[in-house]
């Protein structure tokens, strides 16, 4: 992984831990004025904290027709 | 891998199979008849020498492999399929662990073995799946209505082949940007591994394979959302 691969993983990890009051604080933190990463960040924890059961089903099942 | 070659070639291999080699064991028709003229291959001889020549660097084994598992979890797949009940779903994990008995058996122990079977497994597995759905996808579009056979009819997902498709063009731009997480998502979803075997297989603790998951899901459901607005 890169650099910027790495910080992208790791930010996204280490904010999902935290209560929903305190990420934007560690965010400015961690991403210390790298406005683009902050904005990937953010969009992922959106699509995070809807995501549901996507994925968590079987990708096949008999036919539905 | 001689007695796979005299199977004759089915005319809807999936193209990424096919660049990786042209002798897929798959045949024409139905599936039953495809069972039928299979011969009683030692499939599981094949994937030990397989497994064997891989840990022993032979790049041109894990192709062999793939083929050989993509051609039993196929033929599992749908003698499944035509005895369940209906409404009932294929777990794709209970799949990969008969392909496992049938073309290994316990002789083998080593979980690095382990390991570059169920890679082979995921991937074959993300084959049929997306070819199946591309077929169907076709089929609804083109307005190709011809008889189905239970080969084309069995493995269906839950969600619109369109739904796969996507997730599919999805992975692959992760893939290029997070190799590590994407390889994850192959053995997790497609392989239907749990989280501690694909923590075992890519040698990575629990907690990580947990949050690389969790990254994984949300980069691909905003990846997906954002193709499908543009």
């Amino acid at each position: 992984m890169n650099d910027d691969v790495r910080r992208e993983v790791a930010s996204f990890i280490e904010t999902i831990k935290l209560p929903f009051q305190d990420r934007s604080t560690y965010l400015e933190t961690a991403c210390s004025g790298d406005e683009n990463l902050r904005r990937k960040v953010e969009a992922l924890l959106e699509a995070h904290d809807r995501i549901g059961n996507f994925l968590e089903e079987p990708p096949f099942g008999p036919s539905i027709e | 891998m001689k007695e796979i070659d005299q199977l004759p070639q089915a005319e809807a291999e999936p193209e990424g199979l096919r660049a990786r080699s042209t002798k897929i064991p798959v045949a024409r028709g139905t599936l039953t008849g495809y069972i039928r003229q299979a011969p009683r291959v030692d499939n599981m001889s094949d994937a030990t020498v397989m497994l064997a020549a891989i840990k022993a660097g032979d790049s041109k084994a894990a192709d062999e492999l793939l083929v050989l598992v993509y051609g039993e979890l196929r033929r599992l797949a749908a003698s499944k399929l035509a005895m369940e009940a209906p409404g009932q779903t294929l777990q794709p994990t209970a799949l990969v662990h008969e392909a496992w008995l049938r073309l290994v058996g316990d002789r083998s122990s080593s979980f690095k073995d382990r390991e570059h079977f169920f890679r082979a497994c995921a991937e074959a597995m993300r084959h049929i799946l997306i070819d199946r759905a591309r077929r169907r996808q076709t089929m609804r579009h083109g307005g190709n209505y011809q008889r189905v056979d239970l080969e084309d009819a069995d493995l269906v997902a839950p969600a619109l082949p369109d739904d796969l498709l996507d997730l599919n063009e999805a992975l692959d731009k992760f893939a290029s940007e997070f190799p590590a997480q994407a390889e994850l998502v192959k053995l997790r979803y497609f392989a239907g591994l749990t989280i501690e075997e694909v923590s075992e297989i890519m040698g990575i603790s629990i907690s990580t394979v947990k949050n690389y998951w969790a990254f994984a899901r949300a980069w691909l459901l905003k990846e997906i959302e954002s193709e499908r607005e543009a």
